[in-house]
């Protein structure tokens, strides 16, 4: 097994030097939103963790998929999503971002 | 970021997704071509940008023309939205714990000078690559075949750093976190655990890839390689191993990133496999980097069709190319090997004889002779993992 890893003889003289010394900075996309019922509690309560993109590149799904996603923010990663907003942004997401199928 | 910036036009939505009424469990080849965002991210060129944060990097087709993939093309995905941007080389430690004679904190000098330093060329690839084969849509990230790529990773050996730290007899899991952190604290950091028994040599935690630095968005200053593993467990900004002996449940491990515990690893829609396991090494695959869907290309005039194949590290014997629709097939010329582990490029010279329309087809062999399905063949999964169906390009002959 160790063959195939090529060892590299002696040490590495160089100092520690990063291709990047200062602060990187993650730029900011602003993703085509579907404005209707609903949005702002998407906004208030879905942006907080993640983008945009990330709800609307998962392509047309059914109301029980988005259901279970928004189960898995609360079960799963704990975003403190109250019933009522939980129905809302479902609405909004299965109205804008379904695919017609109730599952 | 501003909350009226959300109600501006979209100047950069560069994915979206097109509905299918394609009936249940049908696959198709991957959706091809998405437009590439006009906003480059850290040390990346511009890229297929399905999420700014997390940041979600797509490669386009042309970047698989060749066995290493350049950093500044390479794939992105992260999964937590909170990924430092600042990280001092000169501080950053690694600590060790758990079931070990010594815990130890690993300096990234000390990890260059003091341990064996080795290179491994490795794929990585998400185990959703291609998800958009699936119909009907598989949940997730719509990607096409460009959540992969090829490089050669430097490092030192995960088994020489469990042994500096000495292994306790009841030792079995290996639990790896990085630094990317979620919005709330509550919420379940990016652990992966893996069975002592599946860590060989060939494991190692990289520093370098491709000769440089890891770039910060592929886990600058240091990440975990397992050749022949989907990328899921190749943890990114690796900043702490933790060696128990029961496995922990964990949100990335028991949910996510798992298929239907059968033999064709695959299910319905309506009827789903109660059973799961983790996605683990990868299947044999290719992608024809060259040329691309709806090039025209002259008559007569001698066309080099590339591209890259690869498996879990089995090894890769053919890469076969049809340009009569799959009826006949003609070996390629493979390069000369990085490793087992790598992308072999290949290669098929060939003059177009016809006019209008034509498919090329690439079919990637193994040595165990498995071989890859056609598309419409690769059996549906809820999640979309694992598709390898038989790339293929249309071009027009002019």
């Amino acid at each position: 097994m160790i063959k195939k890893l090529i060892v590299l003889t002696g040490l590495v003289s160089s100092t520690l030097f990063a291709q990047v010394k200062t602060d990187v900075e993650v730029p900011y996309i602003s993703y085509e939103i579907k404005m209707g019922k609903g949005f702002d509690a998407v906004n208030a309560n879905c942006l907080m963790c993640h983008s945009f993109g990330y709800i609307i590149n998962q392509g047309p799904q059914s109301r029980k998929f988005w259901d279970e996603k928004i189960n898995k923010m609360i079960v799963h990663f704990k975003a403190p999503i109250e019933k009522e907003a939980h129905e809302t942004v479902l609405n909004y997401l299965y109205k804008h971002y379904g695919n017609g199928k109730l599952k | 970021m501003k909350r009226r910036d959300f109600f501006k036009t979209s100047i950069a939505a560069s994915a979206a997704i097109v509905g299918s009424s394609l009936s249940a469990g049908v696959t198709t080849q991957p959706v091809d071509g998405r437009k590439i965002s006009e906003v480059a991210f850290p040390e990346k060129i511009p890229m297929i940008t399905y999420s700014d944060r997390p940041p979600l990097l797509e490669s386009t087709r042309s970047a698989f023309t060749k066995s290493l993939t350049p950093n500044d093309e390479f794939f992105v995905r992260w999964h937590l939205p909170d990924i430092p941007t600042y990280i001092d080389p000169d501080a950053y430690t690694i600590k060790i714990d758990g079931l070990v004679d010594r815990e130890l904190n690993i300096s990234l000098k000390s990890l260059k000078h003091d341990f064996e330093q080795v290179e491994v060329t490795a794929v990585l690839q998400c185990g959703g690559n291609s998800r958009s084969a699936f119909h009907p849509v598989a949940g997730g990230i719509q990607w096409g075949s460009g959540a992969m790529g090829c490089a050669k990773w430097k490092g030192v050996r995960l088994s020489d750093i469990l042994d500096r730290a000495g292994l306790k007899k009841d030792a079995k899991w290996i639990g790896f976190n990085g630094k990317e952190k979620a919005a709330y604290y509550e919420s379940p950091n990016f652990i992966r655990e893996l069975h002592l028994e599946e860590l060989d040599d060939h494991v190692i935690l990289a520093y370098e890839m491709n000769g440089e630095d890891l770039p910060y968005l592929n886990g600058y200053p240091l990440r975990l390689v397992i050749p022949g593993y989907y990328s899921d467990s190749w943890v990114k900004m690796m900043s702490h191993i933790t060696v128990t002996n029961e496995y922990k449940s964990l949100f990335f491990m028991d949910t996510a990133y798992r298929i239907p515990d059968n033999d064709t690893e695959s299910e319905t829609p309506e009827n789903r496999s109660k059973t799961t396991k983790p996605i683990a090494k990868m299947n044999v695959k290719s992608v024809i980097g060259y040329p691309l869907n709806g090039a025209k290309i002259a008559h007569n005039s001698q066309l080099v069709v590339r591209g890259v194949a690869f498996d879990s590290g089995l090894g890769i014997k053919d890469v076969l190319v049809s340009v009569d629709d799959g009826v006949t097939w003609e070996s390629s010329l493979l390069d000369n090997s990085a490793g087992r582990y790598a992308f072999k490029a290949f290669r098929f010279s060939f003059k177009p004889s016809g006019y209008g329309k034509l498919n090329i087809m690439a079919k990637a062999v193994n040595r165990l002779g498995e071989e890859q399905p056609l598309a419409k063949d690769v059996l549906w999964n809820h999640g979309g993992y694992k598709y390898n169906g038989i790339d293929t390009v249309m071009v027009e002959v002019v």
